[in-house]
């Protein structure tokens, strides 16, 4: 039987390449369905590549006190009217949290640093302590993070992040150097890891870190302040009730009354992304499904013709000795091989597709959907050279061998 | 016992509700090495008598004989069988396979008998040297004259080594010393044991064959054996 198999594939490739043009213009809507399918998962794999990371940067295990909800149905003009977090509950929580393992006061206020000529703006100045070592997950790749006494006596010392030490010191060590923070001179004592961009929106590395107490003298008076509290990761949801209950104490927030503060989390990130995902995904298998049946039903077609044009052929291997089954099977082949050939045509477009997409954020194609994708064009051939096939399986010999 | 018997063989076609008897009652019996001409007039049936004896059709009615087995009782894949193995089929209009090699051609039916690769390309190779074109094995039907064309179809036939080979109008397409080369093929085929039909309407083709049936109104008008 296995010489059949490659008689017939032989076959259908001959027919494939003997009529090119057709071939293609048949194949198109499997090229597209094909093409939409695996764009789809390409695109999805790296959004889930650059959501883990931005996921990463904010941990699992990580809630972010705040003013503002980061998701929710608040109106914002009345988080607007809420009093500031205030630094000093960081320590509070520390105190009187059975789950809270680290506490890190963080106060935010974009500016521009200075080297030289030299001049990056827009860069997030974060004052922390450090705490902030130990809940962040970016590593502190030279140099080192302040110590409690440089922050205590409000040092005018900075960690910087990778865009910052990329843009103004290129080659050379920039521990130890100045820069200038808005008006303030600095010294760099640490750097930290690249950490990429947060959900493809901004870069996590264009900022500088520095003690809070220096942060709250020159800065904090315009930015925002926060606290970032690191909790046993078993126990997320305990830890998120208790911490409430102690900001409302220490807000004396009455009963009856909503919280007015914000404990963020990384969850309903999750839970918009996973909705993101959902949209893609269905239009994609939208657009697959539509252009896979169009597709499929274009080959049916043509293997209709093919069957037709070809009549006195099947007559003549049905003289030599071919079943109803062989010719079948010859066919089934031809009108499969036409699918393998817009799927793989489908698939090369696709990975050409998948450099332009890495070019925005990083990405791959699947391999095991590039498999799929193949499959399910095997699949449509399957089912559109079905119903041609078996007729040609049925041909009456004779009159095969005497038509015109 | 015959190589082929066929009895009572009847061929009833229903055509707008009148009924055409394309075969009326048919007895006939072939030895082996017989080289016979079945003639006839169009209509007359002989085109029917011929896919009747080369399995491409079975009777209305009446016993098929093919080495003692059952034709009439066959279904296609017992039918397509007994084609592949048994019968060699030339063809007035060659009915070769145009994108294919002459050594391909001559395959095909190696293939629908599941032969191995290298005892395919052995036996095409041996049937296409025996009708003279051992040196356009590899070349395809349009680089080949009608005469070459049609000696790949002869080999074609031969490849199986058939109990028959059935030739329809064998010279029809061929100028007259072409058809001429084709027969002299027969002859030898003939003469080294096998057993040819040929269905013809031109007397010069039939002349070659040792016995004559001819045909009219789906019956056998008259059967004539010429001594070799």
């Amino acid at each position: 039987m296995f010489s059949l198999f490659i008689e017939n594939f032989r076959i259908s490739i001959t027919s494939v390449l003997a009529n090119k043009m057709r071939s293609l213009l048949t194949a198109l809507g499997v090229v597209i369905g094909i093409l939409a399918v695996t764009l789809m998962g390409t695109l999805i794999s790296g959004l889930d590549h650059s959501f883990e990371k931005s996921m990463e940067f904010l941990g699992k295990d990580v809630l972010y006190i705040r003013k503002y909800e980061w998701f929710g149905d608040k109106e914002w003009w009345e988080m607007r009217n809420r009093p500031n977090i205030k630094i000093k509950h960081a320590n509070s929580i520390l105190e009187r949290s059975q789950y809270a393992k680290y506490v890190a006061p963080v106060s935010e206020w974009y500016t521009s640093v200075k080297r030289d000529a030299n001049e990056i703006s827009g860069v997030r100045v974060t004052g922390t302590t450090g705490a902030y070592a130990m809940i962040s997950t970016a590593e502190i790749e030279k140099g080192r993070f302040f110590s409690s006494s440089e922050n205590r006596s409000g040092s005018r010392v900075a960690i910087i992040g990778k865009d910052i030490a990329d843009n103004l010191f290129e080659n050379e060590n920039a521990i130890g150097e100045r820069i200038r923070i808005g008006n303030y001179t600095f010294r760099v004592i640490g750097e930290i890891e690249k950490q990429g961009k947060f959900l493809g929106m901004f870069s996590l590395d264009k900022q500088v870190i520095i003690p809070i107490g220096t942060h709250q003298r020159l800065f904090t008076r315009r930015g925002w302040t926060g606290i970032n509290v690191r909790v046993d990761e078993n126990n997320i949801d305990n830890a998120t009730e208790e911490i409430t209950a102690l900001m409302r104490q220490f807000r004396h927030v009455r009963p009856t009354e909503d919280d007015n503060f914000a404990l963020n989390r990384q969850d309903p990130f999750k839970q918009q992304y996973s909705m993101i995902k959902l949209a893609i995904g269905g239009t994609g298998f939208f657009i697959t499904v539509l252009s896979l049946v169009v597709g499929g039903i274009g080959i049916a077609n043509i293997m209709f013709v093919t069957v037709k044009e070809r009549t006195r052929e099947i007559g003549t291997r049905k003289a030599l000795g071919a079943t109803p089954k062989m010719i079948l099977m010859q066919f089934l082949m031809e009108s499969i091989t036409i699918c393998l050939f817009g799927g793989l045509l489908g698939l090369g477009l696709a990975w050409g597709g998948s450099f332009i997409i890495n070019q925005y954020f990083p990405s791959e194609m699947p391999i095991d959907l590039a498999l799929t994708a193949l499959g399910l064009s095997m699949f449509v051939g399957i089912i559109s050279g079905l119903a041609p096939s078996y007729k040609a399986a049925k041909l009456d010999p004779i009159d095969a061998l005497r038509y015109e | 016992m015959s190589l082929i018997s066929l009895k009572n063989i009847y061929k009833i076609y229903n055509v707008g509700g009148e009924e055409v008897r394309a075969l009326d009652g048919v007895n006939v019996n072939i030895q082996e090495n017989e080289y016979l001409a079945i003639m006839g007039p169009s209509g007359s049936g002989k085109s029917t008598l011929m896919n009747m004896i080369g399995c491409l059709d079975t009777p209305t009615s009446g016993l098929y004989e093919f080495e003692g087995e059952m034709v009439n009782e066959m279904d296609d894949n017992q039918l397509a069988s007994i084609r592949n193995r048994k019968i060699g089929f030339v063809f007035q209009t060659f009915n070769l396979l145009p994108k294919a090699t002459a050594q391909h051609n001559v395959e095909i039916p190696l293939i629908y008998g599941n032969v191995r690769r290298d005892q395919r390309k052995n036996l095409a190779t041996e049937a296409l040297e025996s009708v003279g074109l051992g040196d356009r094995m590899h070349h395809k039907p349009n680089e080949l004259s009608g005469g070459q064309r049609q000696r790949v179809a002869i080999a074609r036939a031969l490849v199986n080594k058939p109990s028959i080979i059935l030739a329809d109008e064998p010279t029809g397409n061929l100028d007259s010393k072409s058809g001429q080369e084709i027969m002299e093929i027969f002859d030898s085929l003939y003469q080294t044991g096998n057993t040819i039909i040929l269905v013809t309407h031109e007397d010069d083709v039939a002349k070659h064959a040792h016995r004559t049936i001819r045909l009219l109104d789906g019956k056998v008008k008259e059967d004539i054996s010429v001594a070799a």
